[in-house]
């Protein structure tokens, strides 16, 4: 036949269309990626599970932070069918304008996007995606609107995991959550939008440990987002994994009741185990209960108010209140002047008050009397011979080289450096250098008697509570610590490496038994500044400190400050106790505040009933005389 | 002439074989996409793989009855046939409609889709009307005919709407271009009517090709449609001209240069018959082109927008691509060895990514649970009945039946190729089932019997005389 011929051209087109499309096939499913790519935008999705953070028990075992669970009731726009919003509206207990209004916040916090090709701005806001309708609810609130939410179709619970304090107590040693920022989520891709992170305290500063180990799911998503199966098997899934319970040397009992001794006044308690470095407790007061920086929502209704409250709760004071030290600075001067020297424990200097002012008592015959009646002209002596040593015949060149000396033994105490404590905001205090008179006086003008106050712990001398108390630790250690710290284990892991070195102190153990005599005295011997600091049955060895402050030119009440440490043969807690504008002296509020705090910890219960009644009731907010 | 012995006469085992493996994995993979926990049976008739069962089993049933029917009577109710058919697309556009087109008689799933049966009705027709004794293959009468046969049922199936099919029906041309019935009868009055003196021709190569011509054509438009909306600079007359007249002038410089090469080959005398030549190429090309330009410009957005997508003038992953997209996606990530039975993420319907992945889609869920050792042998399952087909065409001695199985041949190749195609960006995004393997009745029993009618016709192709 003549068109025989034309049968080719069938085979032609349909060879060549076999051929062209196995090629295309070959390469889109074998060479290019770029498809698999957009599978993977499409249905294969990573989902990142994040445990629970840690919890944290205190040094008796008792569970101070916990996980609570949460409900967020969410909301897909797409699958909700003819909402009543009346009945909705009360069963969630809002009004119907609130609903309304609820949806449009949601869609108006998605934001718009511009596209800059087609100059058209549409929202974020979409309709198959589920959003919180409303957060953080507690189980007793969900349990009441969960038998009926299956009435209204888009709209379910999702569980969340929420922190929880129940001693109500520790707000400034816990710190709190919230939600993360854009620029963290940026720089740390273990967060997503949403998650929370350690905002202040010991939550911010083991936020690496105590968030855990994120969990990987893969699996596979319809078109309408909602999940189908995990991919493959959940052949490369992993596990969310919770970070091991975390224990803290803090005693929440000996916190909370700190606490309640400082209500009603502005100040802080520091208490650390002398042996071990471990925070038994940190009391900042005012203070807040933990649980009202719990959520967005509570956060958003209590923080304000506590940033706005003028008595400071959010500021962590023992942390970062640099006060001047008053005359608990004494001990430390006589450390450093047995140590040079230049005095020896028999040392005996007149109270003469023609340069310092001092109360009336017996002048001092050796150090440990010069200790217990606290005598400022003794120990404007004492500094003297520490910062004038008259190695150099230049007197400013002298005192320039005493106070180098001086301030490295102030170094070695802790003090005048940022002590590396476990928790955010710790501040240096100030332990004035050369340097530093170097720049308010002009080099090689000033000398002792220009600077002499820090002799007596007033002037430019500042410490925190916190390096107090360490003072106190080093003294019942007599010259040794560990870094102040409140983690004591991991799980099975004890305290992180830096609490496990003992640092030593420039002076040598014999020079502090005469020193911790004198503090025995300030207690027990009639005459001393703190008979109010003793404790049934136990020795108490404290020091006192009455520290002038001014606003402006306008005097205020005096701070009262203590420091102490008991019992005096084996020491288990030293102690600082701050009580700002308390007015009196440091004996009459701080001594028995630190005494109250001793008896609870080695007694568990203060029999003292008249002195802590006396306590309780104590207002001293008002710093005006 | 001698009976067979049995009904089943010289059966093509390999056809029918190659037929069964399609069939399998057609209900294998509509059972990985569909797959619901609930029913599991294969045989659960709630769910599309039950339902799937049943229309092979009906196919397979119907394929024994056509054999136990004498392949004559084709050919003798050949007319009654294509009339039956005809009547159903014309009773289905009373019918209510379902997604927007007229295409189903009956009551839901149960429902037939007529214009899936007027394929076949039209193949018996043509082949009857070609197969005639006394067919003139030059004359007007017989083109005419032969291309209305095609074209009433394709005018009728366009009502409904159904673009698809419609497009499937042009397959047919091609069956009338290899029985070698000429257009020139069409082509002739109107080129030798044309004021030029001494140039009258008693046949043309644009009517003795005209379906292929055709084809070139609609390549030429596609090419027209991909440049109408962009600007081209030309150098030599510093003129910015806007993509229509670009392509215009790139077809006029394609026509000179033809003309010169004619020149160069042709004898003296026939030069004038070169520069005509050339110019009707320019003349025909560039109407061609302004008739395009100015249709596509005409059409309703939606096709307008189905047509830039498929040149690839528009790039919308998520709008109006998006079904072509996630296709793309769910074949594209199936990789070298797929990724496993029931384990396609993108085109599986709970995932709903891809939709009609059991239908018209089918393609999609194989090609990634498969990869491309997969999508290989498929394909090469589906050219092996092909070039069957085309073999089995060839060797009938009965104009009849080679019509009919180059029906049959082109057909399949035009369900093939449109609906692979569209998987991998080579055909343009159009609602027709893969044969063998969509989920669906009336694809499913059309396209069997379309098949049995050819091994009963081939079956018996010895007791044809003529």
């Amino acid at each position: 036949m003549k068109n025989d011929s034309r049968k080719y051209v069938f085979w032609a087109i349909f060879g060549m269309t076999g051929f062209l499309y196995i090629m295309k096939l070959f390469y889109m499913q074998v060479i290019d990626d770029k498809w698999k790519l957009r599978a993977q935008e499409i249905a294969e999705k990573r989902r990142e599970i994040l445990p629970p953070r840690a919890i944290v028990f205190d040094r008796k075992g008792k569970k101070i932070i916990r996980n609570k669970t949460y409900y967020n009731l969410m909301m897909i726009e797409k699958d909700i069918e003819d909402l009543d919003t009346n009945a909705f509206a009360e069963l969630i207990a809002w009004t119907k304008e609130e609903v309304r209004s609820r949806f449009r916040e949601i869609r108006e916090n998605e934001g718009y996007y511009y596209n800059p090709h087609t100059g058209k701005t549409t929202s974020n806001y979409q309709k198959i995606r589920a959003y919180p309708f409303i957060k953080e609810l507690p189980a007793e609130e969900m349990v009441k609107i969960a038998p009926r939410l299956h009435d209204f179709p888009g709209f379910f619970k999702e569980e969340t995991s929420m922190r929880t304090y129940p001693y109500r107590c520790g707000a400034n040693v816990f710190g709190y959550l919230s939600e993360v920022t854009r620029e963290e989520i940026e720089k740390d891709p273990f967060y997503k939008p949403g998650s929370l992170i350690g905002r202040s305290g010991i939550e911010r500063f083991y936020e690496k440990y105590f968030r855990g180990q994120k969990g990987i799911k893969y699996i596979i998503t319809s078109a309408l987002n909602n999940v189908v199966r995990p991919f493959e098997n959940g052949k490369y899934d992993t596990m969310a994994v919770q970070y091991p319970p975390v224990t803290l040397g803090l005693d929440i009992e000996l916190q909370e009741y700190g606490e309640k001794l400082l209500q009603n006044k502005r100040g802080c308690i520091v208490a650390i185990e002398p042996k071990t470095g471990e925070i038994l407790a940190l009391v900042s007061s005012p203070s807040y209960d933990p649980n009202v920086l719990v959520g967005n929502k509570n956060i958003r209704k209590n923080y304000p108010k506590l940033l706005s409250n003028p008595d400071k709760p959010l500021f962590p004071r023992p942390l970062a209140s640099q006060y001047m030290p008053g005359s608990t600075f004494k001990l430390l001067q006589s450390l450093i002047g047995l140590q040079e020297g230049v005095i020896d424990v028999n040392t005996g200097f007149p109270c003469n008050k023609s340069i310092v002012g001092c109360h009336s008592h017996p002048s001092a015959t050796n150090i440990s009397d010069a200790v217990k009646m606290s005598c400022n002209p003794y120990f404007y002596a004492v500094t003297r011979r520490i910062i004038q040593q008259k190695k150099k015949k230049d007197v400013f060149e002298d005192a320039a080289m005493g106070l180098k000396k001086w301030a490295k033994y102030m170094n070695s105490f802790g003090l005048g450096i940022r002590l590396g404590v476990d928790i955010p905001g710790v501040r240096p205090g100030l332990i004035p250098t050369p340097e530093y008179y170097d720049k308010w006086y002009g080099h090689l003008k000033w000398k002792f008697s220009t600077i002499r106050s820090i002799s007596i712990g007033q002037g430019e001398v500042q410490l925190t509570p916190i390096q107090l108390a360490n003072i106190a630790a080093i003294i019942a250690n007599k010259g040794w610590y560990y870094i102040p710290h409140f983690a004591k284990s991991f799980g099975k892991k004890g305290p992180l490496k830096e609490y496990r070195i003992k640092h030593r102190t420039m002076v040598d153990e014999k020079h502090f038994y005469p020193v911790i005599e004198g503090m025995r005295r300030v207690v027990y011997e009639p005459g001393g500044t703190a008979r109010r600091a003793r404790v049934k049955g136990i020795t108490v060895c404290g020091k006192t400190g009455t520290v002038e402050n001014y606003e402006g030119k306008l005097k205020l009440k005096n701070h009262s400050v203590f420091i102490a440490f008991a019992p005096m043969e084996n020491p288990k807690i030293a102690i600082s106790v701050f009580v700002e504008n308390a007015g009196g002296g440091g004996g009459t509020w701080a001594a028995p505040i630190a005494s109250l705090m001793i008896e609870k910890y080695l007694k568990r219960k203060v029999e003292d009933k008249v002195k802590e009644k006396r306590i309780l009731d104590a207002v001293l907010l008002n710093k005006y005389k | 002439m001698r009976k067979d012995s049995s009904i089943l006469g010289r059966f093509d085992w390999p056809l029918f074989v190659a037929y069964i493996f399609l069939l399998i994995i057609g209900i294998a993979t509509v059972y990985s996409v569909t797959f619901d926990p609930e029913n599991p049976s294969i045989f659960s008739f709630s769910e599309k793989y039950g339902k799937q069962m049943m229309w092979v089993g009906i196919s397979l049933f119907l394929g024994f009855l056509v054999f136990l029917i004498d392949s004559d009577i084709y050919r003798k109710f050949a007319v009654p046939i294509y009339l039956f058919t005809l009547a159903l697309l014309v009773i289905v556009l009373f019918m209510p409609p379902v997604n927007g087109a007229r295409a189903w008689l009956g009551i839901g799933s149960m429902g037939i889709q007529p214009a899936e049966f007027a394929k076949i009705g039209t193949a018996i027709f043509l082949a009857r009307y070609l197969d005639r004794a006394n067919l003139q293959h030059q004359k007007i009468k017989t083109v005419i005919i032969a291309n209305l046969i095609i074209l009433i049922p394709m005018v009728l199936i366009l009502l409904q709407p159904d673009a698809g099919t419609f497009v499937v029906f042009t397959a047919f041309l091609f069956v009338i271009y290899r029985e070698g019935i000429s257009y020139d009868p069409l082509i002739l009055p109107i080129v030798n009517s044309l004021p030029i003196k001494g140039l009258r021709f008693k046949k043309t190569w644009l009517g003795t090709h005209f379906i292929p011509i055709l084809f070139v054509v609609v390549f030429l438009s596609v090419v027209t449609l991909l440049f109408s909306d962009q600007t081209f600079y030309l150098e030599l007359l510093n003129l910015e001209v806007g993509g229509y007249w670009g392509v215009l002038f790139f077809i006029g410089v394609v026509a000179f240069i033809a003309y010169l090469f004619m020149r160069m080959i042709f004898p003296k005398r026939e030069r004038k018959k070169a520069s005509i030549i050339a110019l009707l190429v320019f003349v025909l090309s560039g109407g061609l082109t302004a008739i395009v330009n100015v249709g596509f410009q005409k059409l309703k957005p939606h096709q307008k927008e189905r047509i830039e997508l498929v040149l690839g003038l528009r790039e919308d992953p998520d709008g109006d691509d998006y079904n072509r997209n996630r296709a793309m996606a769910a074949v594209g990530s199936g990789g070298f060895l797929g990724k496993g039975y029931r384990n396609a993420s993108v085109s599986s319907v709970r995932t709903n990514h891809v939709p009609e992945s059991e239908t018209d889609f089918i393609f999609c869920p194989f090609a990634e649970e498969w990869g491309f050792v997969g999508s290989f042998v498929l394909i090469s399952i589906y050219m092996f009945i092909m070039f069957r087909v085309l073999m089995i065409a060839e060797r009938q001695r009965s104009k009849f039946n080679r019509v009919y199985a180059y029906s049959a041949a082109m057909i399949l190749f035009y369900h093939f190729g449109i609906n692979i195609g569209m998987n991998i960006e080579f055909a343009p995004v159009i609602g027709i089932p893969l044969p063998f393997m969509s989920y669906g009745g009336s694809s499913m029993m059309s396209f069997s019997m379309m098949l049995f009618i050819l091994l009963k016709l081939d079956s018996q192709r010895k007791e044809v005389l003529r």
